[in-house]
C-alpha cells in the first residue's frame, strides 16, 4: 500500500510539474506572437497611441515578462483585478484572464463552454462504441461476405466525409427539407432548461461526430478480432468444441477490449478541447467555437486559457489513468 | 473593397424608393402584434450592445429599434422620407442658439429605464461622459470628444477629460460640466459646442447619446447588459449563443411616439453562430418563415434570388431586396507617397473595372461604377464630377493608351515618383487586407496597371489589423483600399473625415498637397454654413475637387442583398441606417 501512495504522490507531483511548464510554454509562446495585447483591447480599429500605452499599465503588460507570468500564475490561485477606478474588474480564482472582447472572465468562458462540448463528447462517445464496436464485431464474424462487404463501404464513407459536410447535408436534408423533423438546426438548449429540447438538439451532432469515429472504431475493432482468432488460444478453444459466440465473447472480446478502452480514452480526452468542425456546424457554443474564434478574433487571453486548460485535461487524464493501472497492476508501481 | 470603419448613414432616396415601389412594403398595422420574430446571423455575438459602444448602421437600427431611446432619431419610415430627423427622448429635434454652437434638449415627460425609474437629464449626461473614456468604451463614435466645449491637451490632441471611470486627479471634470450642463427640473440638456454644428440634432441620432444610469454602469461589462429605455428588454443574452429580448413592462407608450404604433412582437431572439450556407438554406426554403437574416446572402445563393439584372424572382417577391447600401468603395492614395498627379489619373484610367466587378459577382450585385465618394441619393450634398461613366475617356475595361499619355506626363513632371513607379524591383504598393477574393483581385490590378508601364505590388494584411495598419501614417503603402459612408445624411461627415488632416478616416495624407490649403479653407467654412443647401453645393463641389486630384481613385457605388421569411411583415429599407427598419417588422397572421 505504501508503494502505491508513493507512486501517486510522485505521480501528482510530475503532473503539477507539467502543467506548470505547460502553462509557462503557452504564456511564453503567445508573449513571443507579434500581436500588441495592449493594442488589442482598445478596440478594433483603434490606432490611438495613447489609448494603447494606457491600456498596457492597466492590464500590467508594461511589466517584464516573468512578473506578468508570475501574476498569471498568482491569478489561477487568488483570483485578479483588471483595471482601476469604476471600471475595475475582477475575475475570481481560478484566472484565465479577462477577454475584453467578450466581455468576460475566460474562466467563465470556459466553464460555460465546458458543459456544451461534454455533451456532445459523451454522446457521441457512446454512439460510435456502440455502432463502431458492434459493426466491427459483425464484419470480423462475416468475414467475407456482405455484412463484412457492407460494413468496408460504412467505413470508406465514414472516413472519406469530413464532418462540416455530413453534419451541413444533415441538417439540410433532415432539417430543412423536412417539414416534420423534430430536430433544429443548430443551437444548444442546456438540460436543465429542457431535457427533450437538449436531446433534439444533440442528436445530429453527435450522429456526425459518431458517424467518422464509428467507421475508424469499425475498422480497429474487425482488425483487432480478425488478429486475436489467429491467436493460438482461441485455435485450442475451438478445438475443444466451443461455439463461435463463446469464443468471440469471452476469450476474443476480452482480449479485444483493452486497446479499444485506451484508444477511446484518448480520443475522448481530445474531444474534451473541443471538436471544432461539428461544434461549428451545428452553432454548439462548446471548447472548440470558443476556441476557434478566440484564434480568429486574436483574443489572446482566451487563446492561453484554453489552451492551457484542454492541455491540463490531457495531462490530468493521463495521470488518472497512470494511478488507475497502478490499482490493477503493481508492476506499473516501481 | 473594404468598409470603412465608420458607420453606416446616408440617404439613398430614389432606388430604395423604387424598390419599394417594386412592392417591399408588405403592410403594418397594430392588429399584427404577437409572435417571435428569430434573426440569425453568422457572427458569435453583436459586435457592441453597450449604446455608447454601438457604431455601425445596422447595429444602430436594431438596438435603436428594440432596446434603446436618444434624443431624436430618424423617422422609420422608406424612401427619402426615412432621412428626416424626429424627436425621440426630446420633445422637439432641438433649439440651437449662440450661432449653431449651443444646443438644448428637454426631456418627455414619462419616459423610464427597464426598471421604471425616470430618464433625467444627468443620465443623458452621464451616457456622453462614457465616450470619454476611450480606454474602456471602445470602438463608438467620438463626436461628442471633437464637439464639445472641453479643452485638448496640446501635446497630444487629446481631451483633458478623460470620462467617468478616471482616477486620474487631473481629470478635467470641470469642463466637461460645463459643457453639458442640466437644468434644476432634470428636464433640459444643453450642450455647449467648440464650433458650430448646424446639425447637431442628426449627430445627437447616435446612441452615444443616450441616457444611461450611473449605478447600474458596469464599465466594459455594460456591454453585455445594457439598461433598457425601449420597448423590449433583454432576457437573456449569451455570446456564441442567443440574445433573446421580451417586452419591457416599465416602457411608457405614451411617451415614446416613434415606437408606440410599432413594438408588434412579444419576443425577439437572435440565434448567433449560424453557418452562412445554413442561414441561406433556412431563408431560401422557408423552413424558418419568422426568421430573417442579419447578413448579406452568400454569392453563390445569389442566383437562386435574383435574375441576371439584380431583380428579384418572382418566387421570392416581397420577401429579398437588393438595393445599394451606404458605402462607397475605393483606393485611397497615399497622397505623401504618391506626390503626382498624372501618376493617380494614369492609375484611374489603366484600372481594369469590369474584370474586378465581374471578379465579385457583378455589376447587378456590387454597384456601379463611382464617380467620387458621396453617393448619388445624398440628394443635396451631390453633383456628378465628371469622373466614370461621365468621363469620355473612361472605359470599364481601362483606356491604356490615355494611361500611357499621363505615364508620359509624369515622366517629365515627377520623374523621381515615376522612376519608382515603373521599377520593376519597386513599383508603388497596395495595401488590401487578405482575402481570397481581393489575392484575385490583385492579378487583374497588376496585369492593368503592367500594360501602362507601372510595377504594383501587394501588401496583404492580416484582416482583422487592416484599418489599424493603414490608419498608421507610417505603415502605410501608396495605395489602400477602403470604403466609407456617411454617418448621418450631410457629406460633413464624409468629405472633412476623408480628406482632412483632423479626420477620423485620412488615408490619403493629402494634406502637404498643394491643393490641400485651398480645400481645407473651404471645407471648415462649410461645416459652419447654416444654409444646408449652400452646404450641399459646396460639398459636391469639394467631392469634385478631391476626385480632380484624384486623391482616391473612385471605385463602387456598392449594393447588398437582404432576405427574410415569409411571414415577415413591414419590412423595408431604411435609407439613413443602410438597414432593414427592424422595429417595424411584424409577423403576419
Amino acid at each position: 500500500m505504501n508503494g502505491l501512495l508513493a507512486y501517486i504522490s510522485r505521480r501528482l507531483g510530475l503532473t503539477l510539474l507539467i502543467l506548470l511548464a505547460v502553462s509557462f510554454t503557452v504564456y511564453l509562446i503567445f508573449a513571443l506572437l507579434p500581436y500588441d495585447p495592449a493594442s488589442l483591447t482598445c478596440g478594433k480599429s483603434c490606432n490611438d497611441p495613447g489609448i494603447i500605452e494606457a491600456n498596457r499599465h492597466r492590464l500590467g503588460y508594461d511589466k517584464p515578462f516573468f512578473e506578468q507570468y508570475w501574476i498569471f500564475i498568482v491569478g489561477l490561485f487568488a483570483g485578479r483585478d483588471f483595471g482601476e477606478g469604476a471600471a475595475a474588474l475582477h475575475c475570481a480564482a481560478p484566472s484565465f484572464g479577462y477577454s475584453f472582447q467578450q466581455h468576460a472572465c475566460v474562466t467563465d468562458l470556459i466553464f460555460d463552454a465546458l458543459p456544451v462540448t461534454l455533451s456532445l463528447a459523451i454522446g457521441s462517445l457512446i454512439l460510435w462504441l456502440i455502432v463502431g464496436v458492434g459493426l466491427g464485431i459483425v464484419a470480423a464474424r462475416f468475414r467475407g461476405k456482405i455484412w463484412d462487404t457492407l460494413s468496408t463501404a460504412f467505413v470508406l464513407v465514414g472516413t472519406s466525409l469530413p464532418t462540416f459536410l455530413t453534419g451541413l447535408m444533415l441538417i439540410v436534408f433532415l432539417v430543412i427539407k423536412l417539414d416534420w423533423s423534430p430536430f433544429p438546426a443548430g443551437g444548444y438548449t442546456a438540460p436543465d432548461e429542457d431535457i427533450v429540447g437538449w436531446f433534439l438538439s444533440m442528436v445530429l451532432p453527435w450522429v456526425t461526430l459518431a458517424f467518422a469515429y464509428a467507421a475508424i472504431y469499425t475498422r480497429f475493432v474487425r482488425s483487432q478480432i480478425i488478429e486475436i482468432s489467429t491467436e493460438d488460444y482461441i485455435r485450442t478453444a475451438r478445438a475443444k468444441g466451443l461455439s463461435d459466440g463463446i469464443i468471440l465473447g469471452k476469450h476474443t472480446m476480452r482480449a479485444a477490449l483493452a486497446p479499444i478502452v485506451t484508444m477511446a480514452g484518448l480520443d475522448f480526452a481530445g474531444l474534451l478541447g473541443g471538436a471544432i468542425l461539428t461544434e461549428a456546424v451545428f452553432n454548439l457554443p462548446g471548447m472548440g467555437r470558443l476556441s476557434l474564434n478566440a484564434v480568429v478574433d486574436i483574443d489572446l487571453p482566451v487563446i492561453v486559457g484554453t489552451t492551457i486548460f484542454a492541455a491540463a485535461i490531457v495531462v490530468i487524464m493521463n495521470a488518472i489513468l497512470d494511478i488507475v493501472y497502478a490499482f490493477i497492476d503493481p508492476r506499473v508501481r516501481v | 473593397m473594404l468598409k470603412g470603419k465608420k458607420s453606416l448613414k446616408v440617404a439613398l432616396a430614389t432606388l430604395s424608393a423604387a424598390a419599394l415601389a417594386g412592392g417591399l412594403l408588405t403592410g403594418c398595422a397594430p392588429a399584427n402584434s404577437g409572435g417571435t420574430i428569430t434573426y440569425l446571423t453568422q457572427s458569435e455575438a453583436w459586435t457592441h450592445a453597450d449604446p455608447q459602444r454601438n457604431y455601425t448602421g445596422m447595429h444602430i437600427a436594431w438596438f435603436g429599434s428594440y432596446l434603446q431611446r436618444t434624443l431624436t432619431a430618424y423617422d422609420r419610415k422608406p424612401g427619402a422620407e426615412g432621412s428626416a430627423v424626429v424627436p425621440d427622448l426630446a420633445t422637439d429635434t432641438g433649439k440651437a442658439t449662440n450661432g449653431n454652437k449651443t444646443w438644448q434638449f428637454t426631456l418627455r415627460d414619462g419616459s423610464t429605464f427597464e426598471d421604471g425609474s425616470a430618464i433625467t437629464c444627468e443620465d443623458v449626461k452621464y451616457g456622453v461622459s462614457r465616450t470619454f473614456a476611450t480606454d474602456v468604451i471602445t470602438d463608438g463614435p467620438t463626436y461628442a470628444i471633437g464637439m464639445l466645449d472641453i479643452p485638448t491637451d496640446p501635446a497630444t490632441g487629446a481631451s483633458t477629460y478623460k470620462g467617468p471611470y478616471s482616477t486620474d486627479a487631473a481629470n478635467d471634470t470641470a469642463s466637461f460640466d460645463k459643457a453639458i450642463t442640466c437644468s434644476a427640473d432634470h428636464k433640459t440638456i444643453t450642450f455647449n459646442l467648440k464650433r458650430a454644428v448646424g446639425d447637431f440634432n442628426y449627430t445627437v441620432t447616435y446612441l452615444s447619446f443616450s441616457p444611461v444610469p450611473k449605478a447600474k454602469d458596469t464599465g466594459d461589462q455594460y456591454d453585455l447588459a445594457p439598461v433598457s429605455t425601449g420597448p423590449y428588454k433583454i432576457k437573456s443574452y449569451k455570446t456564441n449563443d442567443s440574445m433573446v429580448l421580451v417586452r419591457n413592462d416599465k416602457w411608457n407608450k405614451s411617451s415614446d411616439p416613434l415606437r408606440a404604433d410599432r413594438a408588434f412582437p412579444d419576443k425577439v431572439v437572435v440565434k448567433f453562430g449560424q453557418a452562412a450556407e445554413v442561414i441561406d438554406q433556412i431563408l431560401l426554403s422557408d423552413k424558418d418563415k419568422t426568421a430573417v437574416s442579419l447578413d448579406s446572402l452568400l454569392p453563390t445563393n445569389l442566383s437562386a434570388v435574383f435574375d441576371d439584372k439584380g431583380e428579384v424572382l418572382a418566387k421570392y417577391k416581397g420577401r429579398a431586396i437588393n438595393v445599394y447600401d451606404p458605402y462607397v468603395r475605393y483606393a485611397a492614395v497615399n497622397v505623401k507617397k504618391v506626390n503626382c498627379l498624372p501618376v493617380r489619373q494614369a492609375i484611374y484610367y489603366g484600372k481594369n473595372f469590369q474584370s474586378l466587378i465581374t471578379l465579385a459577382g457583378g455589376q447587378a450585385f456590387n454597384g456601379d461604377p463611382a464617380d467620387g465618394v458621396i453617393k448619388p441619393l445624398m440628394g443635396l450634398d451631390y453633383a456628378k464630377t465628371g469622373l466614370g461613366t461621365n468621363d469620355k475617356d473612361w472605359k470599364p475595361e481601362g483606356n491604356v493608351e490615355k494611361a500611357k499619355a499621363l505615364m508620359a506626363q509624369a515622366a517629365t513632371e515627377c520623374p523621381e515618383l515615376y522612376a519608382r513607379a515603373t521599377d520593376p524591383k519597386r513599383g508603388l504598393v497596395y495595401d488590401i487586407a487578405d482575402t481570397e477574393t481581393n489575392k484575385k483581385a490583385s492579378a487583374i490590378w497588376i496585369e492593368s496597371m503592367t500594360a501602362i508601364g507601372i510595377t504594383m505590388k501587394f501588401n496583404f494584411i492580416e484582416a482583422g489589423k487592416y484599418y489599424s495598419v493603414v490608419l498608421d501614417a507610417t505603415k502605410q503603402g501608396d495605395l489602400s483600399a477602403g470604403g466609407w459612408a456617411p454617418d448621418w445624411a450631410n457629406a460633413s461627415t464624409v468629405i472633412p473625415e476623408l480628406f482632412t488632416a483632423e479626420g477620423g478616416f485620412p488615408m490619403s495624407q493629402n494634406w502637404d498637397d498643394a491643393a490641400y490649403a485651398e480645400f481645407k479653407k473651404r471645407s471648415d467654412a462649410n461645416l459652419t454654413q447654416p444654409d444646408r443647401v449652400k452646404q450641399g453645393k459646396e460639398w459636391a463641389a469639394l467631392n469634385k475637387y478631391a476626385m480632380d486630384q484624384m486623391w482616391v481613385i473612385p471605385g463602387t457605388f456598392s449594393k447588398t442583398q437582404e432576405i427574410w421569411g415569409s411571414k415577415i411583415g413591414g419590412a423595408f429599407f431604411w435609407e439613413p441606417q443602410g438597414a432593414l427598419s427592424f422595429g417595424d417588422l411584424f409577423i403576419q397572421k
